[in-house]
C-alpha cells in the first residue's frame, strides 16, 4: 500500500484554518463515522480537502470482534464515504463495542484465544470483500485482561493480520499503554509483529494516572512513545504516520511541530526525507 | 437463537456490567495487574462508557447544559442512556429521543393525573430547548441542494412554549442568556450555504407552512 507520508487527524475545529492554508501534510485521516451521516458543511469541506489530499478512513464502530452479525448497512454505507473520498484504505480496531444490537461506543478488548482468531478472521475476510478495499486493523489501548487468554496480543494481532490476509496499524502509544496496563514488555510486542503487514502508523497522547494509563488522545506525544516510535519505524522500514488529537485541540500549526518531529525520526533511520 | 459461544457469553457479561455496573466482583472473568484489581480494571471501562456519552451527549446539547447547569443535566443525560442504550453506530443519533424520554418520565408527572395539570414551567422549557437543539443537528447535517443530496433545503417546524431558538442562538455565541419567559413560539429551521437559519413564525404562517409541507418537516424530535 502506497506510503502517505505524514499526516494528521482531521478534526472540524481545524476544517477551516486547513483549507485556507492547505498545510504541508502528506495526508488526513478521518472519523468514518462523524462523516457516515452528515450532509452538510462538515461533507463539503472534507469533499474539498480530499481533492487536495489522500484521506484515509478510521473506524470506531465496526465491531470487528462482537459475536453480533456484522452490520452489512453500515458497510455499504462505509464502503460508499470511501469510494467518495477515494481512500486508499479503511481502518478499524481489533475489538468489538457491543452485542444484542447495543453500541457501547467504547473499544472493548477481546479474550485473544484460537475461537476468537478464527472468528475475527472470518469476519475480516467478509468485510474486505464487501468493502472492495484493504482493511487495516488498529490495536487498540485496553485496560482489562481476561482470564481465558491464551496468546499474546502481539502474537493474535499478528497471526490475525496474517491469516485474514489484512493490514496493521501500529498504534504506537497504545502499545506503551497496554504495556504499562498489563504488565508486558513493549519492545518484545514490536519485535513480535510480523512488520511487513504494518502500513501505517499512530502517534497520540496519553494520561497516566500512576497505577493505570488511559488512552485520551488530548496531550502532546510522550517521551517513552517517540523512543517506541524510533524502534518501530527501524522495524517496519517507515510507514504512513498519523498524529491523532481528540482532546484539548492545539491550534493547528503546534500539531504540525509535533508531526515534524515525527519526520526527522524517520529520516535519520531510513536515510531521507518525508513527506 | 442466541450465540452459546465462550466469546459470546464473555460479551453479553462484559456488556451488561458495563451498562449497568453491580457489585459483583469480575474476578472469574478479568484478570488483575500488578497495580489494580480487576474489579478497579473494570471500572476504567465502567466509568469511560459514562463519560463518553456524556461527553458526546453535552455537545449535542449545548443550550441544556447552559440551562441546567453540567451536574444535573448530566443526570438527566444518564437515566435516558441507561434507559436507551445507544444501538446505532453513529453517536450523532445519541440525543434523538432524549426529549421524548424526558417527556414521558418528567418528574413533575404524577401517575394519573391530567396532561398539564400542576406542570412546572421549566421542564417544558427545557423538553422544547432538547427538541430545537435536535432540530438544529438534523438541519446541520441533513442532506441539502448545496451539493446536490436533496431538492430543497431541510427544514423543521417546531411550536415550543417560548422563544428558545434565541437562548440557544446566544448559548452558541459564547453569550450568558437568561432563560426565556414563557411564550407560545412557531418555529421554522432551515438552511443555507450550509447555515441553520431559525425563523419565529406568526400563528398564521406556522398553520400555512405546516399544512403544506412534507411529513418529514413535521416530525417532531422527540
Amino acid at each position: 500500500m502506497p506510503h502517505l507520508g505524514f499526516g494528521v487527524g482531521l478534526r472540524t475545529p481545524h476544517l477551516s484554518y486547513i483549507r485556507r492554508h492547505l498545510p504541508p501534510v502528506g495526508f488526513f485521516e478521518i472519523i468514518s463515522e462523524n462523516f457516515l451521516g452528515a450532509h452538510g458543511g462538515r461533507r463539503q469541506a472534507l469533499a474539498e480537502i480530499a481533492d487536495r489530499y489522500p484521506v484515509v478512513l478510521h473506524g470506531v464502530s465496526m465491531s470487528i470482534g462482537s459475536t453480533d452479525p456484522l452490520d452489512f448497512g453500515y458497510l455499504r454505507r462505509l464502503k460508499r464515504l470511501a469510494e467518495e473520498i477515494r481512500a486508499p484504505w479503511v481502518s478499524d480496531h481489533v475489538c468489538w463495542t457491543g452485542v444484542l444490537g447495543v453500541n457501547t461506543h467504547d473499544l472493548l478488548p477481546l479474550p485473544f484465544t484460537e475461537e476468537t482468531l478464527r472468528h475475527v478472521v472470518e469476519r475480516v475476510r467478509i468485510v474486505q470483500d464487501v468493502l472492495e478495499r484493504p482493511l487495516v486493523l488498529e490495536n487498540p489501548s485496553s485496560y482489562v485482561e481476561f482470564c481465558d487468554s491464551t496468546l499474546p496480543e502481539w502474537e493474535f494481532v499478528g497471526r490475525l493480520a496474517e491469516e485474514a490476509d489484512c493490514g496493521l496499524l501500529l498504534d504506537v502509544n497504545n502499545v506503551h499503554v497496554s504495556a504499562f496496563n498489563h504488565d508486558f514488555d513493549p519492545v518484545r510486542y514490536l519485535r513480535g509483529l510480523p512488520h511487513d503487514r504494518v502500513v501505517q502508523m499512530h502517534l497520540a497522547g496519553h494520561t497516566h494516572y500512576g497505577t493505570h494509563i488511559v488512552d485520551t488522545h488530548d496531550a502532546p506525544v510522550a517521551e517513552p512513545v517517540w523512543e517506541l516510535y524510533r524502534l518501530a519505524t527501524e522495524l517496519t522500514g517507515s510507514v504512513s504516520t498519523l498524529l491523532e488529537r481528540d482532546d484539548k485541540l492545539p491550534p493547528f500549526p503546534e500539531l504540525l511541530a509535533e508531526l515534524d518531529r515525527a519526520r526527522e525520526s524517520a529520516a535519520v533511520l531510513t536515510g531521507g526525507p518525508h513527506a | 437463537m442466541p450465540d452459546a459461544s465462550p466469546l459470546a457469553s464473555v460479551q453479553r457479561w462484559m456488556q451488561s456490567v458495563i451498562l449497568h455496573p453491580t457489585g459483583e466482583d469480575p474476578g472469574h472473568t478479568i484478570t488483575a495487574s500488578s497495580r489494580l484489581s480487576a474489579r478497579e480494571r473494570l471500572l476504567v471501562h465502567q466509568r469511560g462508557y459514562r463519560l463518553r456519552l456524556l461527553e458526546c451527549m453535552r455537545s449535542l446539547h449545548p443550550g441544556s447544559v447552559h440551562l441546567l447547569g453540567q451536574e444535573i443535566f448530566d443526570g438527566f443525560a444518564l437515566e435516558y442512556l441507561d434507559a436507551h442504550p445507544s444501538r446505532s453506530p453513529l453517536l450523532a443519533g445519541l440525543g434523538a429521543g432524549f426529549a421524548g424520554h424526558l417527556a414521558r418520565t418528567r418528574p413533575d408527572a404524577e401517575p394519573g393525573s391530567e396532561p398539564g395539570a400542576d406542570r412546572e414551567a421549566w421542564i417544558d422549557l427545557l423538553i422544547d430547548l432538547i427538541r430545537c437543539e435536535r432540530a438544529f443537528t438534523e438541519v446541520l447535517d441533513g442532506p441539502g441542494p448545496e451539493d446536490g443530496t436533496a431538492p430543497a433545503s431541510p427544514l423543521r417546524l417546531l411550536r415550543v412554549c417560548a422563544p428558545v431558538h434565541t437562548y440557544l442562538a446566544a448559548v452558541h455565541r459564547g453569550e450568558d442568556p437568561e432563560p426565556p419567559e414563557p411564550r407560545q413560539t412557531g418555529l421554522a429551521l432551515t438552511r443555507r450555504n450550509y447555515m441553520v437559519i431559525t425563523r419565529e413564525l406568526t400563528p398564521a404562517a406556522y398553520e400555512r407552512l405546516h399544512t403544506s409541507s412534507s411529513p418529514r418537516a413535521q416530525e417532531d424530535p422527540r
